[in-house]
């Protein structure tokens, strides 16, 4: 009987391996992809359904996407004591990721070279992105929401920041492409404000997840609670975010086909996480795989046949061809053992060449590689949300470690006449208690069994009575672009296989502040309304710590690395044009967050899948007619 | 199987709405039976280890929660009234499942490979001799294996009720699959005579009816059952997933029959498609036999020793299995949002059972507790 493999999550077997390094070398690829993660994948997926044949070059470890692997995955997250976003994925130092905890005050002048990232300050980033198959989807939280209209044009609107060359109108069709391949449950009543528009009839493949017992209890405070700013009046309540989370099937969509979620990818049948179960474990992996991944896409890709895979293999050089101008081939390093620094090194041609590593990754290869750049931008203009935490206890049990990492939240102040003056946010209501301030639940415990020697039913009650009445507020502040927040390479920092690492140096822009600063008594104002107790503290010792207008705050990033080779209309004043290809050479993309020039208050994951799928219609087109016949005509 | 026709077919067994009603319940109580016998072996399993029986166990066990929700929806929509809570809707283990001419008993046990081995007789792919011979003659004296077994045993099993014919307690159908082909029969024939009526069968309130948006299962949608085709799409997914379609190893959805997935465990090898039944292809399945929990065979409430903490989560588990097969009739009758709920009420269950299954009954060495699941009378 026919069975269909299409629509199912399997992973083909073999699929990951089915390519070396010298068979990929003699072949010519109409697509040659560097990164396996979410754009990379779509990408794949894409053209490969197109017809086109492409390879993908993957820094990280990974054999087939089977379910032992991502269960070893979980099994290390578990046996981890230090349980950060990147507690899963072993440790490579061949393709070494960057991790919050690395993370300290730096040195004016002095740089540190014992992490991956070089941080030449003055602030300290603890942003990370995570080198496996499947990328930074693998841990991140799924939060999908869209950009404003009103993100794309901040420059002529507000001042701040740099206009798109697309607008949302524009991006809304892909929009609707990504929400479909990353799965999204949100309700679109709820989604249509500050201007975001959908098609009439048009509803998210899953209804929205619902809100929490938490944001319930924080609801009561915070719905209609007025703000009045720059004249304008905001009458906020708590909303639920669209989450690229497998939630409940909305049968209207697609004209009523309805939507069949993806859940565990494996090579062989397992019909799992169709649903998210609340395990409360989005970030840094979904037990149940009910989060989307890239592996989801990935499958789907390497289902078509026409797409390969080299793993363990960092993209170390792209190669120019000085008379055109074009890409002619990628290189790189390709390691047996992640513990050893030994490698051989490989190249890898194609017709069309895409970097889809992360917005540093991306710059980092490009500026490692000498590529010359007509605007000088590359690696500049970096970006990621600034989040500013501020926490307090609740005086009645709220239900905190219950449901997905987050559910809702306050969106009104995203957008309005006074980013003129500050940033706009979005700030999320944390599931998941304190822990990304203060590292609940395992500090609580710690302090609870050491501190106050509590045992037995005494430990249960006061870890209920400290646990379920956590409240963390996180603002996710926008960050505008900046061209002295940048990645840079430097000859004297080398990783183990010898790719020069990332230095950035980053600012956390006076704008920013101003929001963080309006957030932290915001968040004042509701904590008085719910009687909660505050408990925020900033240490100045802190990495991150900033002050601003005569008071201090720690800002933490977001992981939502943008801006890196920002697109826009010349080859002046941007990287690459409005379909990600870079100005100065003509069969090369650069995809993903780095090209976006603003990032609004969205998480980023959603908007640069909606531009993975704009440009793989431009890839096609482009590929169709580099592959055509040449017509030769007499006249 | 059988599908629709427009001739006219003859009465099987199932002659009026009162005996369909009767069929489905032992349908209900069917599918049922078989979940806490997957639960106990699945949670017998020590924490990250056997992950491949973990997973296979995990997707039959709710697989057979969605049967149990279609025969739900079928009942419903003939204007029956599903009830999970009726006293021997719960069988005392070990229960027969009677199939074919051969008895054998269906006993709560930690995973193993006599486990294996029931589980494969219970989801076993058989077709009845002939067509029309969908029923045998009960013939336990043929089972000299189970006859022993039955005079250890602290009680009489129970004979049927489950796959025996109603009405006729000497006689029992073949295979689960015989079961619901003669439900299909069943209502085709009473649909066919009630339309010449101008009447329907089905007649049941459209809102009780489950539908995705309150259900999902591992594998397989469930079916919101308005009308005669909905309602033998229903059935056949029921019998598609048990045992495979037209003899193939997967049913009509790509998904992998119950039988197939254990016998996965058996061979020791995953199936991949296109594969063909007895010779799979996949990667292999790698099982710790060793890393269970010792739990008892069928254990009583008579096994955990009066005023001790064993016996009283034990008593607590009960009470509240008995609670989810409330809620769960509750849900069937009128309020399938109940089912959103239920998620979080089966992590309770499986909470419930691990702190039974890693715990040692004192005094016997070497054997653990486990879930009796004796609801009868345990008030939640």
């Amino acid at each position: 009987m026919a069975f269909d493999i299409d629509s199912s999550a399997i992973f083909p077997i073999g699929a990951a391996t089915r390519t070396t390094p010298q068979i990929a070398a003699r072949k010519s690829y109409d697509v040659v992809i560097v990164g396996g993660g979410v754009s990379g994948s779509i990408l794949a997926d894409q053209l490969s359904q197109a017809g086109h044949s492409a390879v993908i070059v993957e820094a990280g470890p990974g054999k087939d996407v089977q379910l032992d692997e991502y269960e070893a995955y979980l099994s290390r997250f578990y046996a981890a004591s230090v349980k950060d976003n990147q507690a899963p994925y072993p440790f490579n130092p061949n393709a070494r990721m960057p991790r919050s905890a690395d993370a300290m005050p730096v040195t004016p002048q002095t740089p540190d070279d014992q992490y991956y990232i070089v941080q030449d300050g003055p602030f300290c980033t603890d942003t990370t992105f995570t080198r496996v198959l499947g990328g930074t989807t693998m841990h991140w939280e799924g939060k999908a929401l869209r950009m404003l209209p009103e993100d794309f044009d901040t420059a002529s609107r507000f001042g701040h920041g740099r206009d798109w060359p697309l607008g949302y109108d524009d991006i809304e069709p892909y929009y609707r492409q990504a929400e479909q391949e990353l799965g999204v449950s949100a309700d679109v009543e709820d989604q249509r404000y500050l201007g975001m528009t959908f098609p009439p009839g048009y509803v998210y493949p899953m209804r929205k997840m619902p809100l929490s017992y938490l944001d319930q209890v924080v609801a009561r405070g915070v719905d209609g609670m007025r703000v009045d700013l720059d004249g304008d009046r905001y009458d906020l309540r708590i909303r639920s975010f669209p989450q690229a989370r497998n939630g409940v099937p909305n049968p209207d969509y697609d004209g009523g086909k309805g939507y069949q979620p993806i859940g565990a990818i494996s090579t062989y049948q397992v019909e799992e996480g169709k649903r998210c179960q609340g395990n409360n474990n989005c970030v840094p992996i979904c037990p149940v795989q009910a989060k989307y991944h890239a592996g989801k896409t990935l499958a789907k890709a390497l289902r078509t046949g026409k797409v390969d895979i080299v793993t363990q293999a960092v993209a170390s050089r792209v190669h120019v061809d000085k008379e055109s101008g074009r890409i002619s081939g990628i290189e790189y390093k390709r390691y047996q053992d992640p513990s050893s620094p030994e490698h051989t090194t490989h190249t890898v041609h194609g017709r069309v060449y895409v970097l889809a590593a992360n917005a540093i990754e991306n710059a980092r290869l490009m500026l490692a590689s000498g590529l010359p750049s007509t605007s000088d931008l590359v690696g500049r203009n970096l970006m990621d949300h600034a989040y500013l935490l501020r926490w307090a206890l609740l005086p009645e049990i709220a239900g905190t470690f219950r449901g997905t990492n987050c559910t809702g939240g306050i969106t009104e102040l995203r957008g309005g006449r006074f980013r003129e003056r500050q940033a706009g946010f979005a700030v999320d209501i944390h599931n998941d208690g304190w822990g990304w301030a203060t590292g609940s639940p395992y500090s609580d415990l710690l302090a609870i069994v050491d501190g106050q020697r509590k045992h037995g039913r005494d430990l249960r009650a006061a870890l209920v009575s400290q646990l379920s009445r956590q409240l963390l507020l996180a603002f996710m502040i926008e960050v505008a672009p900046e061209p002295a927040n940048r990645v840079t390479v430097d000859r004297r920092y080398r990783d183990p296989l010898g790719n020069l690492k990332p230095v950035i140096s980053f600012r956390v822009p006076e704008y920013s502040l101003a929001g963080a600063s309006f957030g932290f008594d915001l968040a004042g104002q509701i904590f008085t309304r719910l009687g909660a107790e505050d408990h925020t503290t900033y240490d100045p010792r802190d990495y991150s710590y900033v002050e601003y207008a005569g008071r201090g705050y720690s800002i933490r990033g977001g992981n939502h690395l943008a801006g890196t080779h920002v697109m826009g209309k010349t080859r002046h004043d941007s990287v690459t044009d409005p379909a990600q290809r870079s100005w100065d050479h003509e069969n090369l993309f650069l995809v993903g967050g780095g090209s976006m020039p603003t990032i609004g208050t969205s998480n980023i994951t959603l908007t640069l899948a909606a531009l993975a799928y704009r440009s793989a219609s431009f890839i096609d087109t482009q590929l169709r007619t580099e592959k055509a016949p040449a017509v030769i005509s007499a006249r | 199987m059988t599908l629709p026709t427009t001739r006219d077919i003859a009465p099987g067994d199932i002659t009026t709405i009162e005996e369909l009603q009767d069929y489905l319940y032992r349908g209900m109580q069917l599918e049922h039976a078989t979940i806490p016998v997957y639960l106990t072996a699945l949670y017998s399993l020590h924490p990250e280890t056997n992950a491949d029986a973990w997973h296979i166990l995990r997707v039959i066990a709710i697989e057979e929660m969605l049967h149990l929700t279609l025969a739900a929806n079928v009942m419903n929509a003939v204007g029956g009234q599903p009830d999970l809570t009726k006293k021997g809707f719960v069988p005392t283990y070990p229960a027969r499942l009677p199939d074919g001419e051969t008895d054998f008993l269906v006993p709560l046990q930690p995973f193993s490979e006599d486990a294996v081995h029931t589980f494969l007789q219970i989801e076993r792919p058989r077709k009845a001799p002939e067509p029309g011979k969908r029923i045998v003659a009960r013939s336990r004296a043929h089972d000299p294996e189970v006859l022993q077994a039955d005079q250890h045993l602290d009680h009489r099993p129970v004979i049927g009720p489950l796959l025996t014919v109603p009405g006729r307690p000497e006689e029992q159908f073949y295979s689960i699959g015989e079961f619901y082909e003669e439900i299909i029969h069943g209502v085709t024939y009473l649909e066919q005579e009630y339309r010449k009526q101008g009447k329907t069968l089905f007649t049941g309130d459209p809102s009780r009816q489950v539908t995705p948006e309150y259900y999902y299962s591992g594998g397989g949608e469930i079916v919101a059952v308005t009308d005669l085709e909905s309602c033998v799409k229903a059935l056949q997914l029921i019998a598609e997933q048990g045992e495979g379609l037209g003899g193939g190893i997967y049913d009509g959805e790509g998904e992998l029959a119950h039988y197939y997935r254990f016998q996965q465990l058996k061979i020791g090898r995953f199936y991949l498609p296109p594969d063909e039944p007895d010779r799979p292809t996949g990667p292999p399945v790698t099982i710790d036999w060793a890393a269970v929990y010792p739990v008892k065979k069928n254990p009583r409430m008579r096994d955990y020793p009066q005023g001790s903490q064993l016996r009283a989560a034990a008593e607590e588990f009960n009470k509240e299995y008995a609670a989810f097969l409330g809620m769960l009739t509750r849900a069937y009758t009128g309020q399938p949002q109940l089912l959103l709920e239920a998620v979080w009420q089966m992590f309770h269950v499986r909470d419930g059972i691990v702190r039974l299954v890693r715990n040692p009954l004192p005094g016997r060495d070497g054997v653990n507790a486990g879930p009796t699941f004796e609801v009868d009378g345990a008030t939640p």
